[in-house]
């Protein structure tokens, strides 16, 4: 019997990409479905990945790339991008920025079903519900019928079917398979180009598991002997690489998949609690998940943190302590004595189960990972950003110490975690002031070529390192930190003019505002977090006029610049400042 | 019809050395068939299935033209007694000439691509650097800085090594990059593109050195090492025509260099080899 | 001048095959650059009168000559490999298929890796009938080792360590694109390309980048 042709201007639906047992872990694989090149790879959870072969950058095929196991590295420039997400994690030729959450590639909706990896060109991002099968199969013997039992992926083969003909002997193909090797076959066939098919025959039904190696090697030798049959017939064209087939292609409007196809939304997210635990004295974690049908979470670059939506207008950040591949969030949250709501509310109120809103990750402690040496200093609850870069930088074998100043042994949080980094993590317990000042001019006696220093902690603390670092003559810029919060008094009784390059307004900022308030009031849309001049959100680009800095977030040299400004609470010196927005 | 930009440039099409000894080369020429022949009364011809073409030879290659050619770039360098010219080597890569230039034009993968010869990692940060426009049209890329982990054969230890980069002609690149014998002069490595047609090339690697050390042997198998890796990139690199609207791949402030560049042929109004940006970026 | 000296060209997969089993075999050699293109110094008569073929690679072992490159990856891996894995003479049964597969290789050779000196420094080949060559023989190579995997095989001999043959077949296999033939259709070679490249001291060339 011959099928009717295959229908190959209706490219939806569900195809295979690979078998399941390609994609073995540390490998990629590159795929190819409707003329679209698609790089397939799993990570080390398990998750398969199916994406545009093609760097967001310049367009080189990620098939090219390393499967670190929880990120994909390119070839040409060694961007990362982070398994499930697809987010850019990292652009290694400028290790002081955060790749924007915008820099994220398609993901295509995956299902590994039949001992396949299936996808489909037109569905929106997103996965399918465990559970159920794809539907349409290309496929005349329906592999559904055997749904529950197993299927065993038999060889699979290109075969050119010719420019002329699209019909393909397939049920003469499928039976002799099924007397050749003592099960039921089903044959798949994973469009690749119009003239050529991937055809993926399955054991499928009780009796596959038991089909042995030589009925496996016969069975490769008919479909060898089939595929030499069908590209006779066709002629001798076999070309299904490179230009040739590019008028091909063109012709029937195939065409890469955009890796730009995702949008990444910049609202937030709604997520559900799926773990609460004590972690230390006074600092309960949580862990978030997305809820159910929404998709993953963007990937986290380690430094970032999340706004937790209190309520409407009560904003609480939170760094993020994920380590490279983690696709749950994780954040710790110490209860203050003074809080106003946030923290108390996470210790009281919020339990497993509960939906809550948060913002994206934003990342404004990003982790440089060109240095030879990193060196992470933690005091207290500011270990949580730092859990994140010392999970990273473990991951990559590069040199780092964690240093964490804790009160006693029950304060110290995610005591896991920092286990894992083994002699990498020391804790420092019960140091008094000037012990702690002793220890810091001793871990900070040798600034060098190729050391950083990322610092997170109370203000004091940070305010010593800064210090110490100075005077054992660490240049500014590899010296990093992150406040809680903004230690100094600010002063809000300037008014100033402020221009806006890019729309062409002019705003006054009176006394007691800031100059975030007056954007706000006149409806100009600008990022921002802890609203104290501590975390850097705000901060944006300053073409004249000199600023009246009095946030921590940036450093001296930066201040001293004079080309950005973090609007959420610094001022100007002169009479204008104009702003690119 | 053939872009009339692309038309009325020179290019390169073969080293004259190489043409002596075999007398005749047929090629194409933005996908025009065409023929280069040395002529017995000495001198050498060019000639496309209908007419004869200019011909000039410079910098070691001969150069020709299916149009009225715009004068070609200078390279002062090559004037200097003792510099030792040479082709490296002429390799055929399968995608357009701007996407070669653009990638000559790139420090960032140096790390990633020629591992261990002139990037390593973790050493990947480009710093910034100067882009301008001259008077004459051309591109120049200075105070370029990357780390290179062993600058030349001797060296035990890695350093941040300076770079200009030229751009005097839409399917040409230049480097210079001071010399290990002598830090006050500048060894200049140019990357000359014949576009065979507009998603194949043919990439002369022109050198003109000070060195006295190292045989020809050498220097060209370690150009060709260079090439041969950027190579295999741009062969994995889609669409094969330099898309010039900025939107349609994602640059990073590294890419100055190439932003300028796409920003010139676009104003230029090159249309061969690349994709215009009132083009659909399909592909 | 006393050692092992390489006549060598750094595009040639040829030489690459020697350089590799050299790195892995921990070996000591000094490479001497033959001007191969475009200079065609190998077909020079200095150069012919080290090989009169007027080809490369070219191993000179403290002045005992041998050319063509299976004949050198056969006398290191012989002489230089005590274990005597990469070349199992004591087994006649895997040798035999050693010698299958290194046969195997000079198809490769001859047409994948000519698809690419065609496509890379103009060679007149017919490239139709070498890119259709090459995926014959990947056809076939893709099935051996898919089944392979299946029955326990990572290498394409039986046995548990790689032989000459491996390094033989990989760099035709992994450069192929280069010559207009993609891997995409071959999973399997990817995968076993991948374990060549976890072999301790796998040295990569142009085009063929680490695992």
């Amino acid at each position: 019997m011959n099928l009717p042709p295959v229908d190959y201007a209706a490219n939806r639906g569900w195809y295979p990409v690979a078998a399941s047992a390609d994609a073995v872990a540390g490998h990629v694989v590159a795929g190819r479905l409707w003329g679209s090149d698609l790089v397939i790879w799993r990570d080390d959870n398990g998750a398969v990945n199916v994406w545009p072969d093609r760097c967001l950058h310049r367009g080189v095929r990620l098939s090219l790339g390393t499967n670190t196991g929880t990120e994909l590295v390119c070839r040409y420039h060694g961007w990362r991008y982070a398994t499930v997400a697809g987010s850019c994690t990292y652009i290694p030729a400028h290790p002081d920025n955060a790749p924007a959450q915008s820099m994220c590639t398609s993901t295509l909706p995956v299902h590994e079903y039949a001992g396949l990896v299936w996808t489909t060109l037109d569905g929106a991002p997103g996965s399918v519900a465990v559970g159920t099968s794809p539907e349409p199969f290309p496929v005349e013997h329906d592999v559904n019928d055997h749904a529950g039992s197993a299927a065993v992926p038999l060889w699979a083969m290109t075969v050119n079917v010719g420019t002329g003909t699209l019909e393909v002997e397939l049920d003469g193909l499928r039976k002799a398979l099924t007397k050749l090797v003592g099960a039921e076959v089903a044959v798949v066939l994973q469009p690749v180009d119009p003239d050529a098919v991937v055809v993926r025959p399955l054991a499928v039904g009780e009796a596959a598991p038991a089909v042995d190696v030589s009925a496996l090697d016969a069975a490769a030798e008919l479909l060898s002997a089939f595929a030499r049959r069908i590209e006779s017939g066709a002629g001798a064209n076999g070309d299904y690489d490179g230009n040739s087939r590019r008028s091909a292609t063109e012709a029937r409007g195939y065409g890469q998949v955009s890796p730009h196809g995702r949008t990444v939304s910049t609202g937030l997210l709604d997520v559900e609690v799926v773990a609460k635990w004590e972690t230390a004295d006074g600092i309960v974690a949580f862990e978030f998940l997305p809820v159910e049908g929404a998709p993953p979470l963007p990937a986290v670059q380690p430094g970032a943190h999340i706004d937790v939506h209190m309520t409407a207008d009560l904003l609480r950040p939170y760094s993020l302590t994920n380590g490279p591949g983690d696709t749950a969030y994780r954040i710790g949250v110490k209860r203050e004595p003074d809080s106003r709501g946030g923290s108390a509310a996470m210790h009281d109120f919020v339990t497993v189960g509960d939906r809550l809103t948060i913002s994206h990750p934003r990342n404004t402690f990003p982790l440089r990972r060109d240095a030879d040496h990193t060196l992470l200093i933690a005091g207290g609850i500011g270990v949580t950003p730092l859990l994140a870069m010392a999970q990273t930088l473990a991951a990559t074998g590069a040199g780092f110490e964690l240093h964490y100043f804790v009160r006693g042994p029950g304060h110290v949080a995610f005591a896991d975690v920092i286990q894992t980094l083994g002699p990498h993590a020391v804790v420092h317990h019960g140091l008094d002031p000037a012990g702690t000042g002793e220890e810091l001019a001793s871990l900070l006696a040798e600034p060098g070529f190729g050391r950083q220093v990322y610092a997170c902690g109370p203000g004091p603390m940070l305010d010593a390192i800064r210090a110490t670092a100075r005077s054992a003559g660490w240049p500014d810029d590899t010296v990093h930190f992150e406040y809680f919060q903004n230690p100094n008094d600010l002063d809000l009784d300037s008014t100033f003019e402020i221009a806006l390059s890019r729309t062409a307004r002019t705003f006054t900022v009176p006394a007691g505002e800031t100059i975030l308030d007056v954007l706000r009031t006149n409806g100009v849309a600008v990022e921002a977090s802890c609203e104290q001049g501590a975390c850097g959100t705000c901060v944006v680009p300053l073409l004249d006029g000199r600023a009246d800095h009095q946030d921590v977030y940036l450093s001296d040299t930066q201040k001293a610049t004079q080309d950005r400004i973090a609007v959420c609470v610094s001022r100007a010196e002169t009479e204008r400042l104009v702003l690119e927005l | 019809m053939i872009d009339p930009v692309a038309r009325d440039l020179w290019c390169a099409i073969v080293a004259s050395a190489e043409l002596g000894p075999r007398r005749r080369f047929a090629t194409r020429l933005l996908g025009v068939p065409i023929e280069l022949t040395a002529e017995t009364a000495g001198g050498f011809a060019a000639r496309s299935s209908d007419r004869h073409l200019p011909v000039i030879e410079r910098y070691g290659y001969l150069w020709t033209s299916l149009g009225d050619p715009v004068p070609l770039f200078d390279i002062p360098e090559y004037d200097e007694p003792d510099r030792r010219i040479l082709n490296a080597g002429t390799l055929q890569v399968a995608t357009s000439a701007p996407r070669c230039v653009e990638n000559f034009l790139d420090m960032g993968h140096f790390p990633y691509v020629h591992t261990d010869l002139l990037g390593a990692e973790p050493h990947t940060e480009v710093r910034d650097y100067r882009v301008d426009t001259d008077a004459g049209g051309e591109i120049w890329a200075t105070e370029c800085v990357f780390y290179q982990p062993k600058a030349a054969a001797n060296a035990t230890e890695g350093q941040l090594t300076e770079y200009t980069y030229r751009v005097p002609h839409p399917y040409v690149a230049i480097l210079y990059k001071s010399c290990a014998e002598d830090p006050t002069r500048n060894d200049v490595i140019g990357l000359f593109l014949h576009p065979v047609d507009a998603e194949t090339s043919r990439a002369h690697n022109f050198l003109c050195m000070v060195d006295s050390v190292n045989t020809e042997s050498g220097m060209r198998h370690f150009q060709q090492l260079i090439f041969g890796q950027d190579k295999s990139i741009l062969e994995n690199q889609l669409p094969k025509r330099l898309p010039l609207d900025p939107r349609a791949e994602t640059p990073i402030r590294a890419d100055k260099s190439s932003i300028v560049y796409r920003r010139h042929l676009t104003e230029l109004g090159l249309r061969y080899g690349v994709i215009r940006p009132d083009e659909s970026v399909a592909g | 001048m006393s050692g092992i000296r390489l006549y060598d060209y750094e595009l040639s997969v040829n030489c690459y095959k020697q350089r590799l089993l050299l790195s892995i075999l921990g070996l000591d050699y000094e490479r001497v650059p033959v001007d191969f293109f475009p200079g065609r110094e190998h077909q020079g008569d200095t150069f012919r009168r080290i090989n009169p073929l007027g080809h490369i690679p070219v191993l000179d072992d403290n002045g005992y000559v041998v050319w063509d490159a299976t004949a050198i990856s056969i006398y290191l891996a012989t002489g230089y490999d005590d274990s005597g894995r990469w070349y199992p003479v004591a087994d006649p049964r895997r040798l035999g298929r050693v010698a299958s597969w290194m046969a195997f290789a000079e198809g490769t050779t001859n047409t994948a890796s000519a698809a690419r000196l065609h496509d890379t420094l103009g060679y007149d080949f017919d490239i139709d009938a070498c890119r259709r060559g090459a995926r014959d023989l990947f056809r076939h190579l893709d099935r051996h080792l898919w089944l392979g995997e299946l029955e326990g095989r990572r290498w394409l001999v039986d046995g548990d360590h790689p032989t000459i043959a491996d390094l033989a077949v990989f760099p035709d296999a992994m450069l192929a694109p280069q010559g207009g033939v993609s891997l995409t259709p071959y999973p399997a070679i990817r995968r076993w390309t991948d374990r060549v490249k976890d072999i301790p001291g796998f040295v990569v060339m142009a085009g063929i980048y680490p695992h």
